[in-house]
């Protein structure tokens, strides 16, 4: 019983609700919609969000940002179509991927908690200094007509609908999900957003954690970059620009507080989904597409303003609770506890 | 640990050599000495401000020492970071306890533990058991009292079988139900051979839990032996300066004053408010009115809610006749009250600005210095008046307040609070965190205040300072009124007992 | 430690002018060509609504905010000149006095959650962003003229090729300079103004450095705060509307893509990102010290104007890495760890 209430009262649940209170409505506005194969690609579409959503948010529950990832999805996307063209092999792609969003996220990790750069600015500068390498890479050119393995991956299904790329950004959320909430070093990210000075006091590395936040959130980004590649079969050179931006507001969404030390992975990935999802509704709903950014706006706005209020009420709740309790311990005639 | 315990007994447990810290040109450790045993409770004692966290969190890892070490069981060890400390079996729990207030107490006491979490739970009750506590673990930490945050610390160094516990400053925000419940797992940990380390600055502590005691003042240990050999007057003595004596002697004639000739300038009616219920008090021109209290008491809540920081709940505040109940912070400011925030650092410093800003911030409001542009020139004029009437030391007007001593950025607060020219000026723990010669500088202050025909409302958690300064007293417990004294009878047993909630004959 | 920290955060202005005077000496040196005053003129020109815009959220950030809302506010504005002078047949002034109301609004509202509501200002002008852009996109739909053409023809050009009126704004000149420098001028004196000479200003400084403390100083914190974010709006409307005169184009995505050269000249500039420090004639530099890079390289070095991230987001890192380096002495604390270790 008290699970069940846990349950909805758990942040991403009411993002979830959400997501389905939106598929009800396009439903409703348009009864065509509620099939398996529109609410399914609603969700194959979110892959490449979900992955960096997923990334982002080990970095945001630290109580920090990064917004380079949206040009290091390019260049591990460029990199890709690059390998392809000459003719190279998925695991040198995956690995080279890998490796390259490892390496974007160690400095940006270093640049923030060795050397205490604000996390905004130095991922700033990280963001134009890989878009500027991806123009170098690419010679400023759009990479494109590479063929082989990796283009037929694109909308391969594994089953039901559900494609292989899908299927592997859920088992990382559910990897990532598993690793924060019952793993002993898995709760650090978490702790260390929540408050770095009681983190430290129990041991913990704030330094190694948000390091390792930031190399996680490239890995993903970099994976983001692969499957990106592999979906459209070209890679220009301003991809993935405002990403990082979508990925945030996804986990904001899924009720990743961007102070750190609130909300989990389930949360950014149904985020992702709401992102992804609205221009498609739309067309459901028989608005114009040119309503996707607006609604977006307004969503994010009164979903973050609302929770705001809620929680700033319900911390003061608490403490003016506790203040009155303190005085009711002893009515006038009482005479104190002692 | 047993073993250990009895096979190293002539060694002790932990054993610190020639301490030095210092931040900056601050120096906070000038070669700090202290050994604790098995099964002993250091009673660490200081004002505030002598150091005793600072070496706390020395010894925790948190700092590095700049010169010193540190022996456990006799073997020096290596604490550069808490994780180390942790391994070594040390633990603090801080004076404000820090949990992640967004995680369930389990969570909070399990942090970092590794395996099956079904065992970790069922020690975790056990531990409780035999402390004797209740807490539902599945409460998140921001719901938790202080008192009851300083029990999940408590479990928390329990969960890692520490064996060296550092309490510091515990029972200052507890009640005094609390604080007995607090001595009895104390007691209970001395039994098994933990050691301790208590900081407090209440002497009856001392001589009720401690089996050694150690002074500290100005960053050394002035006195340090058992507790059998110690009176309270000799502490007393050990933590006044040495020529605090002195001063006392010189100190002025104290000048009564005459309140039948003179109006209240705030009257305070039947008020209510979050932290406390029902308070009523005058307060006249050209005296000090002082408020006692533990902390926690709600004499923090009340003044900051006539400051306007919180909501009434009901009741009335009258300035000179004028009701001002519900004002914003701007209008009270306005109508002619100020205020010294208790908490320096939150509420009353702007690090990173000039000793000139920060002392004209109050008036920006008014068209003191300039209308829409500001007027520079009369900003610095105000804050040398003040630099110069304060003895405030400081090398130019446009350093930043951070840069100066803790009892020099205090002078500066209180000019701004003085600044609007206020009727009324409320201070909250005038002197907290800042040296003796600050203090006996601010204390000057506040009685040329007085003279100067100003209402002083004074919280203070040091009853010697609401002994030495104030003309009346009134006593706040668990939010209530519960005596007012005349300075004929305003005694520091008396002061105390009210504070704590203990009845006297000679209460009103 | 902490004199050097001064010291460094003391002449930043002036590390700040010393590269810009280098800048000039290389580049010149390189290619005589670089310093022709038009050209340069016009460099600053073309990146105008950077300039303009960092001048202001210079403000939002020294209260300890952050603005990534400014850019869309530029589409938007341009598309409600545009959409309410050819469509709605208003008079062009008429129009532009409506766009920067709207302006207004939406920086009040975004304001009015970051103050009043106590909503991450990141979060929020995030919001706004899409928010914004979007209702740029609804009004350009309401146009006649496709969005992605743009609607054209402001008036006016007189037989002699002399701009009047409103493209006057974005092509004329005033003693031979640019209108649009001009105008950048007096913002920016006006920025000194508010922030370095006014009370206004000294709030907004404390406001940064300890909200809280301000709050007991009887400073009307959120209305400060709130009132930062309108500033910063009605300077994107005002780039939005130099912008469009200037390319004789309403559009509703005109300004998309600046929101990190926005933040990066501020934060270049030397403000700090959690408040209470920063200055005008920094942002100003910073703001030149970029634009006359991306003028600079692809003349004088053959650098790809698309290539041009790389040099900033580099001189950008370095830059911060530098400061805090200085700042914190890290390299002696580094040295100091390994030895202790070895």
């Amino acid at each position: 019983m008290s699970k069940v209430k846990g349950l909805f009262k758990a942040r991403w649940a009411s993002s979830l609700i959400f997501l389905i209170l939106l598929f009800l409505i396009t439903g409703i506005a348009d009864p065509a919609f509620l099939n398996y194969s529109n609410i399914i690609s609603c969700f194959n579409a979110a892959t490449m969000y979900t992955l960096l959503a997923v990334g982002i948010a080990f970095v945001i529950m630290t109580g920090e940002i990064d917004v380079s990832i949206g040009s290091t999805l390019c260049i591990t996307a460029a990199m890709t179509g690059l390998i392809a063209q000459q003719g190279g092999s998925v695991a040198l792609m995956l690995v080279v991927c890998l490796a390259t969003g490892a390496t974007v996220g160690l400095v940006n990790g270093v640049g923030v908690a060795y050397f205490g750069v604000p996390s905004l600015i130095f991922t700033l500068g990280t963001n134009s200094v890989v878009r500027g390498l991806v123009y170098i890479l690419t010679g400023g050119r759009t990479v494109e007509n590479f063929g082989g393995a990796i283009a037929s991956y694109g909308n391969k299904t594994l089953f039901a609908e559900i494609t292989v790329y899908y299927a592997i950004a859920v088992a990382l959320v559910a990897i990532s999900h598993v690793v924060l909430t019952r793993t002993r070093k898995g709760k650090y990210f978490i702790a260390v957003g929540d408050n770095a000075g009681g983190a430290r006091l129990v041991g913990i590395s704030v330094l190694g954690t948000k390091i390792l936040a930031y190399v996680l959130c490239g890995l993903f980004a970099g994976l983001g970059g692969f499957v990106f590649a592999s979906k459209y079969g070209q890679v220009m050179t301003v991809a993935g620009t405002g990403y990082e931006m979508t990925a945030i507001a996804a986990c904001v969404l899924g009720g990743i507080s961007l102070s750190g030390g609130l909300g989990n992975m389930i949360g950014a990935a149904i985020g992702a989904v709401i992102m992804s999802s609205i221009s498609r509704l739309l067309v459901f709903i028989g608005l114009p597409s040119t309503y996707d950014n607006t609604i977006t706006g307004v969503m994010l706005i009164v979903i973050v303003v609302v929770d705001a209020l809620a929680q700033h009420r319900s911390v003061e709740m608490s403490r003016r609770k506790r203040l009155l309790s303190r005085t009711a311990e002893n009515a006038p005639e009482g005479g104190g506890k002692a | 640990m047993a073993a250990n315990t009895n096979t190293q007994a002539s060694v002790p447990r932990l054993q610190v050599r020639d301490i030095r810290k210092a931040f900056g040109q601050n120096v906070v450790l000038r070669g700090i000495d202290l050994s604790v045993s098995a099964g002993e409770v250091v009673a660490l004692i200081g004002g505030n401000g002598a150091g005793k966290s600072t070496l706390m969190k020395i010894i925790m890892g948190i700092y590095s020492c700049d010169s010193g070490e540190i022996l456990i069981d006799g073997a020096p060890a290596r604490l550069g970071k808490p994780a180390a400390a942790l391994a070594a079996g040390i633990y603090l729990v801080p004076q404000e306890p820090l949990l992640f207030p967004n995680m369930t107490v389990l969570e909070n006491i399990l942090m970092g533990f590794a395996g099956n979490e079904a065992e970790l739970k069922k020690r975790v009750a056990q531990h409780m058991k035999e402390l004797g506590v209740d807490l539902n673990l599945q409460r998140k930490a921001n719901t938790l009292s202080i008192a009851e945050q300083q029990l999940v610390e408590l479990l928390r160094g329990l969960m890692r079988d520490a064996r060296i516990l550092i309490l510091d400053e515990p029972t200052s925000a507890l009640t005094f139900g609390e604080v007995q419940a607090l001595f009895r797992v104390m007691r209970d940990l001395k039994s098994k051979g933990i050691s301790m380390i208590y900081i407090t600055h209440r002497l009856n502590e001392v001589f009720e839990i401690a089996t050694s005691v150690a002074i500290m003042r100005d960053g050394l240990i002035t006195l340090e032996g058992p507790v059998e050999s110690f009176t309270k007057e000799m502490l007393i003595q050990g933590l006044l300066p040495k020529d605090a004596q002195a001063q006392k002697q010189g100190e002025q004639a104290y000048e009564p004053v005459r309140y039948e000739a003179l109006k209240p300038v705030l009257e305070v009616r039947s008020f209510s408010g979050y932290g406390f219920t029902d308070v009523s008090f005058d307060l006249y021109p050209g005296e000090i009115l002082g408020i006692a209290g533990v902390v926690g008491a709600g004499r923090t809540e009340l003044i900051s809610t006539i400051f306007g920081r919180d909501k009434t709940l009901s009741g009335k505040v009258l300035l000179d006749g004028k009701d001002i109940t519900g004002m914003s912070t701007k209008q009270i400011l306005k109508e002619g009250i100020n205020f010294v925030p208790e908490d320096r650092h939150a509420h009353g410093l702007f690090k990173i600005r000039s000793i000139s800003s920060n002392t004209t911030s109050a008036l920006l409001s008014g068209g003191e210095i300039g209308k829409v542009n500001m007027n520079r020139r009369r900003q610095r004029e105000i804050s040398k008046k003040y630099v110069d009437d304060f003895r405030t030391k400081i090398v130019s007007l446009e350093d930043l307040i951070g840069s100066l001593s803790g009892g020099n950025q205090q002078k500066v607060v209180i000019a701004r609070s003085l600044s609007t020219k206020p009727k009324v000026v409320i201070l909250d723990e005038p002197t907290r965190g800042i040296d003796a010669a600050a203090r006996s500088d601010v204390y000057g202050i506040i009685r040329q205040l007085k003279e100067a025909g100003v209402a002083v409302l004074m919280v203070s958690s040091d009853i010697e300072e609401v002994v030495e300064l104030a003309d009346r007293a009134i006593t706040v417990f668990q939010g209530r009124i519960n005596g007012e004294f005349s300075r004929g009878e305003i005694t520091q047993d008396v002061l105390t007992s009210a504070s704590f909630g203990i009845a006297q004959e000679r209460t009103v | 430690m902490k004199t050097l920290l001064k010291k460094v955060f003391k002449r930043w202005e002036v590390f700040l002018l010393v590269f810009l005077v280098l800048e000039f000496v290389v580049f010149g040196a390189a290619n005589p060509k670089f310093l022709r005053p038009n050209s340069i003129m016009n460099s600053i020109v073309n990146y105008i609504s950077v300039c303009i815009i960092s001048l202001f959220v210079t403000l939002v950030m020294i209260t300890g905010g952050i603005d990534i809302q400014a850019p869309s506010i530029i589409g938007l504005t341009s598309i409600i000149i545009g959409v309410l002078w050819s469509d709605a047949g208003l008079n062009i002034w008429l129009a532009v006095v409506i766009a920067v109301a709207v302006a207004a609004l939406c920086g009040a509202l975004s304001g009015f959650f970051i103050a009043y509501c106590g909503v991450q200002p990141m979060v929020v002008t995030l919001g706004g962003s899409f928010l914004y852009s979007g209702l740029a996109l609804l009004v350009s739909s309401m146009s006649a003229t496709p969005a992605y053409q743009g609607i054209s023809g402001f008036p006016a050009k007189t037989e002699a090729g002399q701009y009047v009126g409103f493209r006057f704004l974005g092509k004329g000149t005033i003693l031979g300079i640019p209108t649009q420098i001009v105008i950048y001028a007096a913002l920016i004196l006006l920025c000194v103004w508010i922030l370095h000479r006014t009370k206004y200003g000294e709030r907004l400084y404390l406001i940064g450095v300890n909200q809280q403390a301000a709050e007991y100083s009887g400073i009307n914190t959120r209305a400060v705060i709130m009132s930062t974010y309108v500033l910063s709006a009605v300077s994107a409307a005002l780039a939005g509307m130099l912008l469009t005169a200037n390319v004789n184009s309403a559009k509703y995505n005109l300004g998309s893509g600046y929101t990190l050269a926005i933040i990066t000249a501020v934060v270049l500039g030397g403000t700090l990102n959690t408040g209470g420090k920063g200055s005008i004639l920094g942002t100003v530099l910073a703001s030149l010290i970029i634009c006359i890079l991306r003028y600079g390289l692809p003349l004088c070095f053959n650098v790809s104007t698309q290539n041009l991230d790389l040099p900033v987001g580099i001189i950008l890192v370095l830059v911060v890495l530098g400061r805090e380096i200085a700042g914190q002495n890290m390299l002696s604390r580094f040295f100091r760890r390994r030895r202790k270790q070895s």
